[in-house]
């Protein structure tokens, strides 16, 4: 009996995946253990290993296609052993009656049905004649025979839905052989007939448009995903963005003293991010309104400080969370921040690394980047921008002093969290930075 | 017009070629006074006597080596056997002498026979009595293979089968004896390798062989009636074989079924599919060809179960409908 290989659920949240890469051809011998594929989830690319030793006999899921958690994406088993042709779909064993997501293309019992592009179109021979006579492409064709096959009356529907194309027969055979559609080309004789000499015009209009065409690259993966989640959250909640300038010689301080005892210690090198964190977790516990999300119609508290840390990866952004930050000193901090941070950049969070965060830090003080508005991570409902450090001019005590500035942008969601206590909050947070010793309280 | 049957047609041919051509004659077993297993050559003894019309030992070897012998020595022997199983009998000298000796002999011997024999099966005649082996016959180059399925096509390809200079195998359908159709009196020729369109139609094709083409043409009537519009080619002749006819009526309905008695399996219906699927008609195929068969079991004595092993009207109707789900 072949082996079902589903679409993995690897978060309680998770209901579709999409399959980045398959390691192994049809054909090919699996061990148990050995990756099989590749999937990005919510926020994270995962490979999968096989469960199953066997031969891998069936692939129905193409790369970058997502699927629902569950979904039958291939087979594994003894070599020839017969398999569907098509996925049987979501496995009823383990499917969610909630997940109404259905692959494109896959929707059950949806005969007549358009045939994917690139698999080889099901069409009787009349079919295909009718449809290179009339110049058509049989993927557009919705196919009513048995498993979507395309016969002669669906092309001819098709057909006389647009206006039927007069042109001569060798036009509709160059047209065919160059892959143009006649239905684009203006015809030169009489009532519009398309001579040969009409497609070579449009031929070179579409190769002198193609030089000078921007690059496209479709939206799909990690940077679909982040694509969808800012827009929802700049849509849906309304930021508001304070600034304030914070005076980092305290910090800093603390930083040359800390780093050599904590690289000593963890062998990790103490950074601002960290001490950042450290501050922002400190204040959160002082400021419970801050430190919420919203779910529906509630508004959820948390009791500690999960600090998520913006990373920036190869094709996007990820949000490692350190759980409890409240809890831990600036060696454990660094220690763990800096771990899920080289884990992010060789693309091996674990989903769980990036749930649970209830407040997230973007750090930008390594460019040239002063003040920034973030958008918030939900369902949290703040986040903090930091921008670089810089020696400016201050006035202090009646002496202007040269003192190295950092300006942290804070997006709130006003819906939950109003003016005055974020506000609060990030006075907290400059003044915890400009006295960085009471973390140590 | 008068209507002759089949039986009747045939012998009617084969009489009124020996009026004409002295050279003609029949042997077989109990063909003279007792008139054939199926009474074809009734009363001929009274009209032509026994020097053409030969009574021969039980020896289905001997009669058709005869027959050779008598062909190449200028001879125009028309033999009779029984029934077409015993065709079996005669198969060293049919594949081996007479289809190959003319190409042998370069052209300078000939071997003008007619083989006819009853073949088919709805007469209870089981196992060893009911076999279609025509598509054994087809295989042979130099053997011409004629499968009538009416009284008028009996006559005019029995006169066209005993016209030509090469050995032919002429089947007749036990079950076509009775039926009747309208047939001139005097004698003509239907030429070798001309089907016939038996009923005009635009959704489906059927190519249909002797008695099939009967039930092909009860199915379509019944289909006619739903709306389905059947044409019904017969191609009267195997080898050889009208393929221009087939190729143009597949090429009008995009549809073919073929449907033989004969055993589905090695059958000829292969060899029209096969053709259709290598001409012109393949880019006007809007749905999978479909054969029609015999079943892969001897032909059984139990007259339901004889029923079931062959092509039944039904079964064409279902089928018809089938391929026009594109099934």
């Amino acid at each position: 009996m072949p082996k079902e290989i589903f679409m993995p659920k690897l978060s309680s949240t998770m209901q579709v995946g999409t399959l980045l890469e398959w390691f192994k051809e049809e054909g090919e011998t699996v061990e148990v253990g050995e990756p099989l594929f590749e999937i990005m989830t919510d926020k994270i690319n995962i490979e999968v290993e096989a469960y199953e030793e066997g031969v891998l006999l069936k692939r129905y899921v193409s790369e970058d296609e997502e699927v629902p958690v569950n979904y039958v994406i291939g087979y594994i088993g003894e070599a020839n052993e017969a398999v569907p042709d098509s996925s049987p779909g979501v496995s009823d064993a383990d499917a969610e009656p909630a997940d109404e997501v259905k692959p494109a293309g896959q929707e059950e019992n949806a005969a007549p049905k358009k045939q994917e592009s690139g698999e080889k179109v099901r069409a009787t021979p009349a079919a295909r004649k009718v449809a290179k006579d009339e110049g058509l492409s049989l993927l557009e064709i919705e196919g009513s025979g048995p498993r979507g096959r395309v016969q002669k009356a669906d092309v001819e529907a098709r057909g006389e839905q647009g206006e039927k194309v007069k042109a001569t027969p060798l036009a509709r055979k160059v047209a065919a052989e160059k892959g143009l559609n006649l239905q684009e080309v203006t015809g030169t004789g009489s009532n519009g007939k398309i001579y040969t000499a009409d497609l070579d015009t449009v031929a070179s209009a579409n190769h002198e448009a193609s030089t000078s065409e921007p690059k496209r690259v479709k939206l799909s993966g990690t940077r679909k995903m982040i694509a969808k989640r800012m827009a929802e959250s700049a849509f849906t909640a309304p930021h508001v963005t304070l600034t304030s300038e914070v005076d980092m010689t305290a910090s800093m301080e603390v930083r040359k003293q800390l780093l050599p005892l904590i690289e000593q210690q963890t062998g990790k090198r103490l950074s601002y991010t960290e001490i950042i964190a450290k501050a922002v977790a400190h204040s959160l516990v002082r400021h419970p309104e801050i430190n919420v999300s919203l779910d529906g119609d509630d508004v959820v508290y948390h009791e500690d400080a999960h600090i998520g840390i913006a990373v920036s990866i190869p094709g996007g952004l990820v949000v490692p969370v350190v759980n409890r930050a409240n809890h831990k000193g600036l060696g454990a901090l660094t220690e763990e921040a800096k771990h899920l941070a080289t884990a992010a950049r060789a693309g091996k969070l674990s989903p769980d690394a990036m749930r649970g965060g209830t407040f997230t830090i973007s750090n930008l003080g390594m460019y040239a980047v002063d003040v920034f508005t973030p958008i918030i991570n939900q369902p949290e409902s703040a986040i903090l921008g930091v921008g670089r450090i810089q020696e400016k001019a201050v006035g202090i005590n009646g002496q202007i002093e040269l003192r190295p500035m950092m300006s942290l942008s804070l997006s709130f969601d006003h819906r939950v969290i109003d003016g005055a206590p974020a506000a609060a909050f990030l006075t907290e947070l400059k003044q915890v930075l400009e006295n960085p010793y009471q973390l140590l309280t | 017009m008068r209507e002759l049957t089949y039986l009747e047609a045939v012998r009617e041919a084969m009489s009124q070629e020996m009026r004409t051509n002295e050279d003609v004659f029949i042997l077989g077993e109990d063909i003279g006074v007792y008139g054939g297993a199926f009474g074809v050559t009734r009363g001929m003894i009274e009209e032509f006597g026994p020097e053409r019309i030969r009574n021969t030992p039980i020896s289905e070897a001997a009669i058709s080596g005869t027959a050779i012998g008598a062909a190449l020595t200028g001879m125009r022997p028309i033999l009779e056997l029984q029934f077409s199983d015993f065709i079996t009998i005669a198969m060293d000298n049919m594949v081996n002498q007479a289809a190959k000796l003319r190409y042998m002999y370069g052209g300078e011997g000939k071997v003008p026979m007619v083989l006819r024999t009853p073949a088919g099966s709805g007469t209870g005649a089981a196992a060893q009595h009911s076999q279609s082996l025509e598509a054994w016959m087809t295989h042979i180059p130099g053997l011409k293979v004629v499968q009538p399925s009416t009284a008028y096509d009996a006559k005019g390809l029995l006169k066209a089968a005993m016209d030509d200079d090469n050995p032919v195998v002429f089947y007749e359908h036990k079950l076509c004896y009775r039926t009747k159709s309208e047939v001139p009196e005097e004698a003509y020729s239907i030429p070798l390798g001309k089907a016939d369109i038996k009923k005009e139609g635009k959704d489906v094709t059927i190519v249909a062989t002797a008695m099939m083409v009967h039930k092909s043409l009860e199915a379509a009537e019944q289909l006619e009636s739903e709306g389905i519009s059947v044409e019904v080619v017969d191609p009267r002749t195997l080898v050889p074989l009208d393929e221009e006819t087939i190729v143009e009526s597949v090429k009008k309905t995009g549809r073919l079924i073929v449907v033989h008695e004969a055993v589905k399996r090695g059958g000829f219906g292969g060899e029209i599919a096969s053709m259709i699927a290598e001409s012109e008609a393949f880019d006007y195929l809007d749905a999978p060809i479909k054969r029609l068969g015999g079943k892969a079991v001897p032909i059984p004595y139990n007259p339901e179960l004889e029923k079931a092993a062959v092509p039944q009207v039904q079964d064409i109707v279902e089928a018809v409908k089938d391929t026009l789900k594109g099934l």
